[in-house]
């Protein structure tokens, strides 16, 4: 169930909009508790479980050592047995060390049964870069994780969906993978934008996994986007209000992903710009392109562009690194080209 | 010490199980000759048989109830036999049948029996840390069952081992860890690629009690599990047991084995069950003619489970499509 | 009636300057006794400034601007 952002709605981080979805399902849930480095007093290196230690304790907030198979294997087992475990995968990047029990067992265990036995477990891992943390601390890879069968990916770019995107997983009876960008994360000690910090309603609410959401209305030109790039798009998209009008869909959800809407909204425009922090080929983007090939190329009037993160490691150099990175100058610029 | 009654269902239970590793293997060659094709006939794809290690199967299963938990590997019939997995349904989903358990998604290597709490794996050492996790699962809910993780003395070089009996005795959970050691990681002999000969120092070394069980004797490994599965009951945290058994027949159903040389004559003098008929023959608690009836009831059982699979509705292609998500 | 909100002591160095990280509010909000209205971060350690009494907030203090722990960041009235 939705609930609705009156003006009054007090506002939070996105690290704090996450913390408290976690503790008001495991308020209303026994069965609920989480698992990973420095969740428990540390409150998760980049706030997602702010608060949960004080309110919950160390039985139900567990500091877990650096044994990423093993406590993420844990956490396969305890679902199997009935319970819900929010599982925190430190930074995305790590997955390496533990991707076995991630895509053949969390993934695998519910279709290799057919169907008798279930996984509802929430992964949750930060993810993105744009602070120099280089190669093996900056990825995004919600498209290695999508092109995997058997597993939910969501990625939130603001508050108010990523409190209804972990309520939502967590009452999931599948595997969700819950992606929070560093940046969207409203971290005192990060450089952020405005919208990591949005109205938030008190009370328990859902936003559906699956449903992308129009984040910004417009007619000239469809820009798709997730996570923190939403962001970007979003202020690129009031600057060039009078001049074009930009409609920005925030998928929300990669698997599912909303072909109907990203359908729709290229059917109405005509013109499409893709920007993804992921890895540009054998990705989420070619996905999207592909998705309207498969329907019906002849909607596309114009070539779409592409503002997705090359083909290199992250670099280290910050110089390097926003050469890199969809920055709002790449994305003014692709929607000027495509709209020419 | 096991009690007269229960030595006799040690034997029968080990006789059911080789009745049925011997059937699997006699039909999964039927119908791929003459030229071995590996995806070919009726149980198409990887074999893996557990003849000779029943013991551990069996002395284990004894200590354990219905909602006590078992992650085996890929190796798994024995443990599921043992542990009450429906005979029929398991061989339905060998033979890849609409009524076998997982309704043919996971066949011989993805066995999973909720409501037995089995489940094994294709991926070594990987169902541990799962049972660590199930443990988990029953040390919150507060009931007395236990988790048991069965795996090969191969696995207990992968990384997963390591993590598993770490956490395990770091939060003291009521799993106990098998390492079933056949000498033989596919190919490789144990000592090319384990330096120490007691394997159980490595349950020493994560903080846990530790012990090695030679002889593959049924009795023997029944009775240490038996201590493992009450003190993990009792609160008492986790146990590894490295057993020392014999695996028979190749790693998999079509494995020439020539790397065994003179080995595998030496291994089949250690075939634990005739050794163990003589023995409860010996003491006069089976007749001949006894153990011959417990043989033919045993192959009967196991023809009527071939039969239901045979006889059983493949499903259809589209339900490939089913039960990706919930 | 008014109150005055003091950046929190929190650092051993009574000297060591902080920042006020975020605003969850702007001047002229109305906000609520127990709102959570700024997060201010000393030598890497933040933490969650609350509103103390009802009443209108104004900020004295810019985002991530700094401030001398104990001196007056916000005021309600």
């Amino acid at each position: 169930m939705t609930a609705t952002v009156d003006a009054g709605t007090r506002r939070v981080t996105t690290a704090k909009a996450i913390s408290e979805a976690i503790a008001q399902e495991m308020r209303s849930n026994p069965d609920v508790f989480v698992m990973g480095e420095d969740v428990g007093p540390y409150g998760g290196i980049f706030g997602s479980t702010g608060g949960l230690f004080e309110e919950f304790g160390s039985t139900r907030i567990i500091d877990t050592p650096i044994s990423e198979t093993g406590f993420i294997g844990a956490g396969i087992g305890a679902a199997v047995e009935g319970m819900r475990p929010v599982v925190e995968l430190m930074f995305v990047d790590f997955f390496g060390v533990c991707f076995d029990q991630i895509y053949n067992h969390m993934a695998k265990i519910h279709y290799e049964s057919g169907g008798n036995v279930n996984v509802p477990m929430v992964l949750m891992t930060a993810v993105g870069g744009g602070y120099s943390d280089a190669a093996q601390h900056s990825q995004c890879l919600w498209a290695t994780f999508a092109h995997m069968p058997g597993m939910k990916v969501v990625a939130p770019s603001n508050p108010y969906d990523a409190k209804g995107l972990m309520i939502s997983a967590i009452r999931d009876d599948n595997p969700v993978v819950f992606m929070f960008h560093k940046g969207v994360m409203g971290l005192p000690w990060m450089a952020k934008n405005p919208r990591s910090i949005g109205p938030v309603p008190e009370e328990e609410y859902t936003v559906p996994i699956g449903k992308a959401a129009i984040a910004h209305e417009g007619s000239d030109v469809t820009v798709v986007s997730v996570s923190m790039s939403v962001q970007h798009c979003l202020d690129v998209a009031e600057e060039l209000e009078g001049t074009t009008s930009v409609e920005v869909l925030d998928l929300r959800s990669i698997v599912p992903l909303d072909r109907e809407a990203i359908l729709t909204s290229v059917a109405k425009t005509g013109k499409l710009v893709i920007v993804d922090e992921d890895y540009k080929s054998f990705g989420l983007s070619g996905e999207i392109i592909a998705t309207i090939a498969d329907k019906d190329p002849s909607m596309l009037k114009a070539p779409v562009e592409r503002v997705c993160y090359p083909d290199i490691p992250v670099p280290y150099a910050r110089v390097l690194e926003y050469e890199a990175l969809p920055t709002r100058d790449k994305i003014k610029a692709a929607i000027a080209k495509v709209t020419a | 010490m096991a009690d007269n009654d229960k030595r006799v269902d040690f034997f029968r239970q080990m006789v059911r199980i080789r009745a049925y590793e011997a059937a699997l293997q006699a039909n999964y060659h039927a119908d791929k000759a003459p030229q071995w094709d590996i995806g070919a006939g009726l149980i198409p794809g990887e074999m893996h048989l557990a003849a000779g290690q029943e013991p551990v199967a069996v002395g284990l299963c004894a200590n354990l109830v219905q909602d006590d938990a078992i992650t085996g590997p890929h190796r798994p019939h024995h443990l599921a036999l043992a542990k009450g997995v429906d005979m029929n349904k398991m061989t339905a989903e060998i033979y890849g049948r609409e009524t076998g358990l997982c309704h043919g998604k996971g066949g011989h290597m993805h066995l999973f029996d909720p409501t037995q709490h089995f489940s094994c794996s294709g991926i070594i050492a990987e169902g541990m840390p799962v049972a660590v996790g199930q443990a988990l699962a029953f040390s919150r809910k507060g009931t007395d069952n236990v988790a048991v993780a069965v795996a090969g003395e191969g696995a207990a070089n992968q990384g997963a081992f390591h993590e598993a009996l770490n956490l395990a005795a770091m939060w003291k959970l009521p799993v106990i860890f098998i390492i079933e050691d056949n000498d033989w990681a596919i190919s490789v002999a144990r000592d090319t690629a384990t330096p120490i000969k007691d394997g159980s120092l490595r349950g020493t070394a994560y903080g846990m009690p530790s012990q090695r069980v030679e002889g593959n004797d049924v009795e023997m490994i029944y009775e240490a599990c038996k201590t493992a599965v009450d003190r993990a009951r009792a609160g008492g945290g986790p146990t590894l047991l490295e057993i020392h058994t014999v695996r028979l027949w190749g790693h998999f159903e079509g494995d020439a084995q020539a790397y065994r040389g003179d080995e595998l004559n030496e291994a089949n003098e250690r075939d634990p069950i005739p050794a163990y008929e003589k023995r409860l023959i010996s003491a006069g608690l089976i007749t001949e003619e006894e153990a011959a009836q417990i043989k033919a009831e045993a192959e009967a059982e196991v023809q009527a489970a071939i039969d239901f699979a045979t006889s059983s509705p493949e499903p259809k292609p589209s339900d490939a499509y089913l039960h990706v998500f919930a | 009636m008014s109150e005055t909100i003091t950046f929190p002591e929190m650092s051993n160095d009574p000297e060591a300057e902080g920042v006020v990280a975020t605003w969850f509010v702007q001047s002229g909000e109305a906000v609520k006794a127990g709102q959570v209205i700024a997060e201010v971060m000393v030598d890497k350690v933040s933490v969650d400034v609350e509103a103390p009494i009802d009443g209108v907030v104004t900020c004295l203090v810019e985002e991530e601007g700094t401030a001398k722990q104990g001196h007056e960041i916000a005021r309600i009235e």
